[in-house]
């Protein structure tokens, strides 16, 4: 089963027709999933590889009965993009580019968000957008909607992973798998400052999922996602959770590539998030391989 | 993109914000020129990109022109922290004492996925000192991105920062601000002092303004405003290859990897591993032999550097492409000190090979993480007699 995505999935790609959108919609269908439909405003109408092309999200979701975008759209225009497909209705919205003004996405994640609640008033099934400059997200087994490399992800297991950094969502992922534990479905939140999905928004996700044992959180310093996540476990989590905390030894005031990524003052340090997941009796690795043992411990309790 | 002080007040100044006057000069008779030209006590502020000029000795009151130009002397050419103070701002006196100063800012605050807004009467201050000795002492607010501040909200912050003065100016100052931090991409935004006079009217006196980089492709017209020689020079040579880098101080082993989250748990890896990062350099993704020479030929440039960490997850990246690259630095002569990888994924055994006919004890490679970071924190400390 897994959240959020799974083999009833019907996926369009924003942005099918450039080279990333175009390489990873062949990844996405080999890995199974049912990529039904591209976008891209002026060659609707056309067929690329075999997929129908449209103009628009709203006519590729009325052809097609399409419930998840993915988006490959240049920065400058992926806002809006995100904004086409939350109007249009878009249940679950990918944003895979990275590079987008901060000041973009403050605008599109609140106008999605108020899309989502009259969208629930309204007895619909809401509207929730992850990323950007995330690797997407993953069912194994069953679809993937995101830029991950298919082969570790073969195996479909109970444990659910949420990372902030794509490279160590792959690591992570493929240390479960190697291990004989597999995922079941995999978020990629996102490395920049301002994203549509926080941990905390996927952790009640992974505890309803019936399919789901456990949960590894991959967090990184700055900000105070891996904070709040802290707290909502300690408040609503019965399914055991670790963590892991990467940049622990990055120096102050430095950006470290991810925009997130940046210690100011007191806020973000791996001191308030390590104090954080103590006090929610999570237990955190101090390398990636410990997560393992982690995870084993914690089941077997 | 960091802004110096006086680009800063000219962007808050298009903005209608009230700004203390001021104007660059970049010799010392400038300074005695500009000094003489506002016929009042001048402060000369050297403009560098760092934080604690006024305790390096680098804002200096001037109370004639003489002063003023005996102050130019001293700061111009003076060294901040490693940077050189090429130009200074000299601006009008304020009579500090007949007023108060006062903090406002906005900064792009992840956890209200929106900008706060920030006001303290502890003016004057770094405002980081403030937040971690007395944080009841700043009023925190979310702006709406789409509507932005409304003067209303300005004004409860600014009320319940305790605020004196005219107050519907000052919460129009913050207004302002706030348009420009939005219409500017800004990540930060400082007016710090915020200088409000007997007259209750606010003035500001200094500003911090940093702009998204991301966005910088809106803002053109500030392009120019780049300082290449404010940089780190390796760090302006890793731009032109598109690289994220960051140069980390006291390191000996250089570090890259394919990704922001494998860098940063490579430098706690080599940290882990009883040497010290000197630099955090991320290739990004799908990189072809010729980016990882450049990434070699970099980080070999930096004397900090003795042995050479590099981690590769690959997906899309191939091993072997990464190994090509290592090679090829190799041949060139470009490589001198060892490299010590880990490449997991696409195209492992193809890179062993490789390596393997060429044969040299100065590219090794390794099943993990730990053990080229460990070979690597070995060879760095030796080569430094440790």
């Amino acid at each position: 089963m897994g959240i959020l995505v799974d083999n009833n999935s019907r996926v369009i790609v924003q942005g099918m027709t450039g080279r990333e959108g175009a390489s990873h919609s062949r990844a996405m269908k080999e890995f199974g999933t049912q990529v039904v439909a591209g976008v891209t405003p002026g060659k609707g109408g056309t067929d690329f590889e075999g997929w129908p092309v449209y103009n628009s999200v709203a006519e590729a979701k009325a052809a097609h009965d399409a419930n998840v975008s993915i988006i490959f759209v240049p920065p400058a225009g992926a806002a809006d993009a995100v904004l086409e497909a939350a109007h249009a209705g878009m249940p679950l919205i990918v944003l895979i580019t990275e590079g987008v003004p901060t000041v973009d996405m403050m605008k599109a994640v609140q106008e999605v968000k108020a899309l989502d609640a009259v969208s629930r008033a309204e007895g619909g099934q809401g509207i929730r957008l992850i990323g950007g400059n995330c690797p997407g997200l993953v069912t194994n087994g069953q679809a993937k909607v995101g830029i991950m490399p298919n082969k570790i992800y073969t195996n479909p297991g109970r444990i659910g992973l949420i990372s902030r950094s794509g490279t160590l969502t792959y690591e992570a992922a493929k240390l479960l798998n190697d291990a004989g534990m597999g995922t079941s479905t995999t978020v990629g939140i996102g490395g920049d400052p301002v994203i549509g999905t926080t941990f905390a928004d996927v952790l009640p996700l992974f505890e309803a999922d019936p399919d789901t044992d456990a949960i590894v959180v991959i967090g990184e310093i700055g900000g105070a996602d891996e904070e709040a996540a802290a707290e909502y476990i300690a408040k609503h989590m019965k399914k055991p959770v670790v963590a892991f905390i990467s940049g622990r030894s990055a120096p102050k005031g430095k950006r470290m590539g991810h925009a997130g990524a940046i210690i100011m003052g007191d806020v973000g340090t791996p001191e308030s998030k390590l104090a954080a997941f103590a006090a929610a009796n999570v237990p955190v690795a101090d390398t990636m391989p410990e997560i393992i043992e982690l995870v084993k411990k914690a089941l077997n309790k | 993109m960091k802004l110096h002080e006086y680009q800063g007040k000219e962007i808050l100044r298009q903005f209608g914000v009230n700004v203390q006057d001021g104007k660059v000069a970049r010799t010392p008779d400038e300074v005695r020129q500009i000094a003489r030209e506002y016929g009042q006590p001048v402060v000369v502020k050297a403009q560098v990109h760092v934080g604690g000029r006024g305790k390096a000795g680098g804002v200096k009151f001037s109370p004639t022109e003489d002063k003023a130009f005996e102050n130019g002397e001293k700061i111009l050419g003076m060294d901040i922290k490693g940077l050189t103070v090429n130009k200074v701002l000299v601006t009008k006196a304020v009579d500090i004492d007949a007023g108060v100063e006062y903090y406002v800012g906005m900064i792009v605050d992840r956890n209200v996925q929106s900008y706060t807004l920030m006001a303290s009467a502890e003016g004057g201050m770094e405002i980081e000192e403030v937040a971690a000795a007395t944080p009841e002492k700043i009023i925190k607010h979310r702006v709406d991105p789409v509507a932005g501040l409304r003067p209303y909200e300005a004004r409860e912050v600014a009320i319940k920062a305790g605020f004196k003065g005219n107050l519907n100016k000052i919460a129009d100052m913050m207004v302002k601000m706030s348009k420009a931090a939005l219409e500017r991409d800004a990540v930060l935004v400082e007016i710090n002092p915020l200088f409000v006079g007997p007259d209750g009217i606010p003035l500001a006196l200094d500003t911090k303004f940093e702009i998204d980089d991301n966005a910088m492709y809106r803002h053109q017209d500030l392009a120019d405003w780049r300082e290449l020689e404010a940089e780190h020079p390796l760090e302006i040579e890793a731009s032109k290859y598109g690289f994220a880098y960051v140069k980390l101080d006291d390191g000996n082993v250089g570090v890259l990897g394919n990704g922001a989250g494998i860098v940063m748990t490579s430098l706690d890896v080599v940290n882990r591993a009883g040497a010290k990062p000197a630099n955090f350099l991320d290739i990004g993704g799908g990189a072809k032999a010729e980016v990882v020479y450049n990434a070699v030929k970099l980080v070999s440039k930096d004397t900090d550097v003795k042995a050479i960490f590099i981690n590769i997850f690959g997906g899309i990246t191939r091993a072997d492409e990464v190994a090509k690259g290592v090679i090829q630095a190799l041949k060139d002569g470009i490589l001198t000190k060892p490299v010590r990888m880990r490449i997991a994924g696409t195209a492992e055994d193809e890179a062993k090979a490789l390596l393997a006919e060429v044969g040299s004890p100065l590219i090794q490679m390794y099943p993990t993480m730990f053990e080229a970071a460990d070979e690597a924190a070995k060879d760095a400390n030796a080569a430094e007699g440790k």
